[in-house]
């Protein structure tokens, strides 16, 4: 493959050389052999051979090298800067086949292998190869249309050959075989490069089919993984409930299984005393239920340590006090919390994102707003949880990506809310975050 | 914002620099048009004013459009003119305006280098195509279209040596003659004078098959030179009757000692030939030894009093920038009867427009150099002369075409081959060289 990137803008380059070559000569071989004939007083002669005779050789000498230094310099700026727009490319490409129409016109259709070049170009930067086969197609159609034999039928046309027969035969020979040579060289340079790009393209369709072929690999591989996952969860599940029911055994085991047993024996004693010593029976009893009242709250605190998480985590109610209290009593910023909600209890991913979004929110106003009061304010509305945070601090009216506001836009999307953050009054957050009430605990 | 202001910038740049090369052209510089012409007469006679009808012509046309100069290169001979032209439009410095020999015409307009004046011709309210001789017009066209216009044209007429016929007893033909009263004639006149056994007195010089054919209304050649017509019945009378005057001469050549000595009394010369010779300074160095004077050529049994008429063409480059302006030089030249009387003036051919060369002011200026005895060449005949003659073929190959034909005819002389016969083989000759 980079042999190939190597070999493409060689032959461009070798391309160029050549057709500068080619424009000079032809040009300038007229613009020599005009000289020449009118030093040697054959112009009459020559005219009567002539077909048509060019407009002002030396002209034509220079605005060829204008438009090939136009094609050279569309060409150096696509190879070296590379347009970002591909309308600026494409409108480059037209650009140089207008030029290299106008050449191969002022040429009067001696010279037209600089079409093979404009073509060459149209191709290399064509993606598709369909498109590329219609450009070469086109570039060999554009290249016999211009034929000078097919065009002086119909046209008089200036030939290279009439200046070229000015010389002697020697001469002519040399020339001749020299103008055959390089035309016949830009065509196969012209085709090599073909070949070139058709074999590129090829490699990387190659290419992409090999990477393909990989990711569909990688994929099944992924989906077994994840078939492998959603049993190893199901098991996981199982060995969690397993647990769990032997954490119950275990915990009706020590306490009730502990207390009935008493209780169990309790009793028995006493129906062996009832009749015997009915005083002794009443104090046992009493101590049976004693005993029954322990167990019962035996088995309320059992139940309770049950619970899976709500005792293990501070409240969310308490966590945003102990900030309230905190900043209020550390900073000169006042804070007043207004909550609205009965109860803070919510998913932890939820009251995680309320907590970081007051304290992110607080931050910035201490921070960057310099207030010396915020307000913050909780309500239930339908399902969904308003908070809004107010300061009196200085605000912004461009939102600075510094503030941390993407975070908690992130937090909140994570959650399916919205938030709002107007700079112009203070600053102000408004959330609206939907809260999964039916899991709640109490 | 920037790139805006950078737009701006460059088009108010740009349209100040526009601004400013149309101010330096307009104030500093005259246009300048280009016109290329030779020295000396096309006619091949001696011509010492050959520039004052141009220079005429030039003041004229500055004083009407200030600002506009034209430039040309004297002293060009006839000679060279086509080679100077030719590396003119090589290096792609055509004038503007140039003349046109007659040579060079089809090559020039077929090689696409004169400007077509078919749209300029009907557009221009100021020009009319019938002030022109017909004939004279016809000569710039090819393809249908009018390349050049003619500047001054000059027909064939025939010289008669006055005193020869006198002495034979013969008066001045006149103008309607024929091809019988000229045979008449010269059966007379072609006789030994010395008794030393040779003929020496000679009815005609240099009075071809060709001069012939004209005047019997044939042709050679069709317009555009892909036809050959030798083996007309035309042409086929002409050729006869030619062969009939030459056995006259019993195998004698005529020679231009014979005819400068006056022994010879017709030879077809040109209006410019005549015109020259009939004046001073030429008149005392030419045909002194005798009376003379023109004619027109002898009617062929099919044809009229005709000959070819030659004009001198001028026409604009295709590749000129000022068109317009090129276009009314040219007027000025082959339009303005001012102009155009110039030439009865100064040069030796007649006017191409009708009004001028059947004026009499034309007609006053050719007799003020004339004796009292000459008859000058009445204008309306000349007016019919040029007006009813046959334009010189101008296709590309007409001078080789002409030669083989020649060559053909010379063979039939020769070798005595029957006419009708060779003259159809030699048209099959011809049309297999025009068609290559």
């Amino acid at each position: 493959m980079n042999i190939k990137r190597i070999e493409i803008p060689l032959v461009k380059y070798l391309m160029l050389f050549l057709n500068w070559g080619m424009v000079l000569a032809v040009t300038g071989l007229i613009l020599v052999t005009t000289n020449n004939i009118r030093d040697s007083y054959i112009a009459r002669d020559f005219l009567d051979r002539a077909e048509a005779v060019p407009w002002k050789p030396g002209a034509i000498f220079g605005i060829c090298v204008v438009l090939m230094g136009i094609l050279t310099l569309s060409f150096v700026l696509r190879e070296i800067i590379q347009f970002k727009d591909s309308r600026a490319e494409a409108g480059s490409l037209a650009l140089d086949f207008a030029v290299s129409i106008g050449i191969v016109c002022l040429l009067n259709f001696n010279y037209n292998g600089i079409l093979l070049w404009v073509f060459a170009n149209v191709i290399f930067h064509t993606k598709n190869s369909s498109g590329q086969f219609l450009f070469m197609l086109l570039a060999v159609l554009s290249f016999v249309g211009t034929d000078y034999g097919l065009v002086s039928i119909n046209y008089p046309l200036y030939s290279i050959q009439d200046y070229i027969s000015y010389y002697n035969a020697g001469q002519q020979s040399y020339i001749l075989g020299i103008y055959n040579l390089l035309t016949s060289l830009n065509m196969v340079i012209f085709i090599i490069f073909c070949v070139l790009v058709i074999q590129e393209q090829r490699g990387t369709i190659q290419e992409v089919n090999e990477l393909y072929g990989k990711l569909s690999v990688a994929n099944e591989e992924l989906q077994q993984a994840n078939i492998q996952l959603q049993k190893y969860a199901v098991m996981k599940e199982k060995m969690g409930q397993t647990k769990e029911r032997n954490r119950l055994a275990r915990e009706i085991h020590d306490t009730l299984g502990h207390t009935l047993t008493g209780i169990s024996a309790g009793i028995d004693a006493c129906l062996a005393t009832i009749d015997i010593a009915p005083d002794k029976t009443k104090s046992q009893l009493e101590v049976i239920s004693g005993v029954t009242r322990e167990g019962i709250q035996e088995i309320r605190r059992s139940v309770n340590r049950l619970r899976p998480d709500a005792l293990e985590r501070l409240s969310l109610e308490y966590a945003i006090q102990k900030m309230v209290e905190d900043t209020n009593a550390l900073t000169n910023t006042q804070i007043f919390f207004d909550c609205q909600v009965q109860s803070l209890h919510f998913c932890e991913d939820e009251e995680n994102a309320i907590y970081r979004v007051i304290q992110e929110s607080v931050t910035n106003a201490i921070r960057h707003g310099q207030a010396s009061r915020i307000d913050i304010q909780m309500k239930r509305r339908d399902g969904d949880i308003l908070l809004t945070i107010q300061d009196n601090g200085k605000g912004c009216e461009k939102m600075n990506p510094g503030f941390g506001l993407e975070h908690i836009r992130e937090r909140i999307a994570l959650l399916n809310g919205t938030v709002v953050f107007d700079g112009t009054h203070g600053f102000l957050v408004d959330a609206i975050i939907p809260i999964r009430w039916g899991e709640e605990y109490d | 914002m920037n790139w805006k202001k950078w737009r701006i910038a460059v088009a108010v740049l740009l349209f100040a620099g526009i601004c400013l090369t149309a101010a330096f052209f307009r104030s500093d510089r005259d246009t300048i048009l280009e016109f290329g012409m030779f020295a000396g007469s096309n006619w091949d006679v001696a011509n010492a004013d050959s520039c004052i009808i141009i220079d005429k012509a030039i003041k004229k046309f500055e004083k009407t459009h200030p600002g506009v100069r034209i430039h040309y290169y004297s002293g060009i001979p006839k000679n060279d003119y086509s080679e100077w032209l030719a590396r003119k439009i090589l290096s792609g410095e055509t004038p503007d305006v140039f003349m046109i020999l007659s040579n060079d015409f089809d090559k020039l307009a077929s090689l696409g280098l004169l400007a077509s004046l078919d749209d300029r011709m009907s557009q221009d309210e100021d020009f009319h195509k019938s002030a022109f001789f017909q004939t004279a017009l016809a000569s710039g066209r090819q393809n249908g279209q009018q390349y050049a216009l003619p500047y001054e044209t000059v027909p064939a007429l025939m010289f008669v040596n006055k005193t020869l016929l006198n002495q034979e007893g013969f008066g001045v033909p006149d103008n309607n003659w024929d091809w019988d009263w000229l045979l008449r004639i010269c059966k007379r006149i072609t006789k030994d004078t010395d008794g030393d056994g040779r003929v020496d007195q000679f009815g005609t010089y240099n009075y071809g098959w060709m001069e012939a054919v004209y005047s019997n209304g044939g042709k050679l050649f069709d317009e555009n030179g892909t036809e050959c017509y030798i083996h007309s019945e035309q042409v086929a009378q002409a050729v006869r009757y030619i062969h009939e005057l030459s056995d006259l001469n019993q195998g004698q050549k005529v020679t231009q000692e014979d005819f400068d000595r006056g022994h010879v009394a017709f030879m077809p010369l040109s209006f410019a030939e005549y015109r020259t010779y009939k004046t001073y300074p030429y008149k005392i160095k030419k045909y002194t030894t005798f009376q003379w004077d023109c004619i027109t050529l002898p009617a062929g049994p099919q044809g009229d009093n005709i000959s070819i008429v030659d004009s001198l063409l001028i026409g604009i480059s295709r590749r000129s920038c000022q068109k317009q302006l090129a276009w009314e030089f040219l007027k000025t030249l082959t339009c303005d009867e001012e102009i155009q009387m110039e030439i009865f003036r100064h040069s030796q051919g007649a006017s191409v427009l009708k009004a001028v060369t059947s004026s009499r002011q034309a007609e006053e200026i050719l007799r003020q150099d004339m004796e009292a005895s000459d008859r000058v060449i009445d204008h309306t005949l000349l007016n019919t002369v040029i007006e009813n003659g046959i334009e010189i073929p101008r296709f590309a190959r007409y001078g080789e075409a002409l030669a083989l034909a020649e060559s053909e005819i010379s063979k039939i002389y020769e070798e005595e081959k029957n006419i009708d016969s060779s003259l159809k083989i030699a048209r099959q000759t011809i049309n297999h060289f025009l068609a290559q």
